[in-house]
């Protein structure tokens, strides 16, 4: 369904993905793990066009992407959405005008038939009694929910979750992960996430993608990649300082 | 060495700002192609409107009371020198509509409102609120730049005739304090002397100017980089480049209507 050939990407001549291959089967949730600076959010933010490659390609649906100009985007944006890691919900909204926001702009609903689906749709992930609150008066777990449930309104077929868990308590992560895995298996919304989280990831991952030194160092199951003898593989999976690894900044 | 360093800075200076004006320009045609056809989000222009222009009434009321009255006790000696007091209301009315109101009325809105919008654009930018809309299939240009264009020249077009009025008024008392003229006598001064011309000329300066605070301050707030620092930069920046523009396009509209 999603599948990236070749690329390359660089910031300011220092290159983050190189050669980067990557396939995400329909319906499946897709984990990109691995160090901080690796390249994992770049990786996903080429997929809705806020990044350009600079080499290779993009397919979404047999369809190259990668090349679309700006306009184009917009509809591949409604169907793969993106939750990203600070929430993003707009500060002067409170968090039913945010979700009511994408109804309004393409659902073409009048204001109040707008915030009336918005109400119920934070009704459904747990946020019925804050949708008058604004962001600033949220908990970090309420405005990533909250986000997830704005990144839903138009029913996409692909959602990118850019660290969903980071930052949350164990009890709201497990919600969060909860919330992907249902996703999947009730909606059948194919979900690519970005995370470091290795609870989450071994508990609700069909796949997992481990980015290293700009390209794709291992991919497979949960159990495969418990199971690798790479030992980079290895000392991330058990969380060990030394080891193999090459960290830039350490 | 110190020759070739100093040339360095002041190319990499000149490159920066045939940027910024290079991307201005860019804006400015993204914005026109955003409005054909004209298609606003009904309640983020309200929104700005009501922010941008309801909220600066007290202060421009303020300073154009204060700058009618300055403008007459600066000139008293010479009036009463020379007799002139019934050109007091034509002298003053004309400054006012033609340069003193667009200009000092399009420089408090920079400050004031400008610089607000680039603050809270630039915040949305380095939190990656843009880009979340942008991820929600939602033109930025459209839905946070094309209504803030629209409120400011609206705005400050509002606020220019309320502080052209406020000013006269200013005018009136101080003539009356100081030079004890009559308020009848400024205003038919006024009405005598100045055509509907002398007020729609300082009218479409407003247009103009409240286009440039908004293009140069949506700009840089979208362009912001580096976190709080940046911010910082970045609304520093707006508010220069809109009083530059201001100053320019003053110079350039009245020397092609001279």
């Amino acid at each position: 369904m999603i599948e990236l050939r070749g690329v390359h990407k660089a910031f300011a001549g220092r290159p983050v993905l190189v050669d980067l291959d990557l396939r995400c089967d329909r319906g499946e949730v897709l984990f990109i793990i691995g160090t901080s600076g690796v390249g994992k959010s770049v990786t996903i933010k080429h997929l809705v066009g806020l990044l350009r490659v600079d080499a290779g390609e993009i397919w979404l649906d047999g369809r190259r992407i990668d090349a679309l100009p700006e306009r184009a985007f917009h509809a591949i944006r409604r169907r793969v959405a993106m939750v990203f890691q600070g929430a993003t919900l707009f500060d002067s909204m409170t968090l039913a005008e945010n979700v009511a926001l994408p109804l309004r702009k393409h659902g073409r609903m009048r204001a109040a038939a707008a915030l009336a689906d918005a109400r119920r749709r934070l009704d459904e992930v747990g946020l019925a009694d804050f949708v008058d609150r604004y962001p600033a008066e949220l908990s970090d777990g309420m405005r990533k929910r909250g986000a997830i449930a704005r990144a839903l309104t138009l029913d996409p077929e692909v959602v990118l979750f850019d660290e969903p868990t980071t930052g949350l308590d164990p009890i709201n992560a497990r919600r969060v992960d909860r919330l992907i895995r249902e996703l999947a298996d009730r909606r059948g919304v194919t979900a690519i996430v970005v995370s470091h989280d290795l609870a989450s990831i071994f508990a609700i991952a069909d796949r997992i993608a481990f980015l290293y030194q700009g390209g794709v160092r291992a991919c497979g199951t949960p159990a495969e990649i418990r199971g690798s003898d790479d030992p980079v593989v290895q000392q991330f999976i058990q969380g060990r300082a030394s080891g193999p690894m090459e960290t830039p900044g350490f | 060495m110190i020759f070739r360093r100093s040339l360095t800075q002041l190319g990499g200076r000149v490159m920066a700002m045939a940027r910024d004006v290079g991307g201005v320009f860019v804006l400015t045609m993204e914005v026109l192609r955003a409005l054909i056809p004209p298609r606003l989000d009904g309640r983020e222009t309200v929104r700005n409107l009501y922010k941008m222009g309801n909220r600066s009434v007290p202060i421009v009321v303020l300073t154009a009371l204060f700058v009618g009255g300055l403008m007459v006790i600066q000139f008293a000696a010479f009036v009463k020198q020379f007799g002139a007091r019934a050109l007091v209301g034509w002298g003053t009315g004309y400054a006012v509509f033609r340069e003193v109101g667009p200009i000092l009325i399009g420089l408090m809105f920079s400050g004031r409102v400008g610089a607000n919008n680039t603050a809270e654009l630039a915040t949305m930018t380095v939190t990656e609120q843009v880009d979340g809309l942008q991820a929600l299939a939602i033109d930025p240009i459209r839905y946070l730049v094309v209504p803030r264009v629209v409120a400011m020249m609206i705005m400050l077009v509002a606020l220019t005739v309320i502080g052209d009025a406020v000013a006269l008024i200013g005018t009136m008392i101080m003539s009356y304090v100081v030079l004890d003229i009559h308020p009848y006598t400024v205003w038919y001064s006024l009405v005598d002397n100045l055509g509907p011309s002398d007020f729609l000329h300082g009218i479409s300066k407003s247009l103009v100017f409240g286009a440039a605070i908004a293009l140069s301050s949506c700009y840089f707030g979208l362009t912001v980089r580096g976190g709080a620092v940046g911010v910082g930069r970045a609304v520093n920046a707006a508010v220069v480049g809109a009083a530059v523009s201001i100053c320019f396009l003053d110079f350039l509209m009245t020397y092609l209507t001279a």
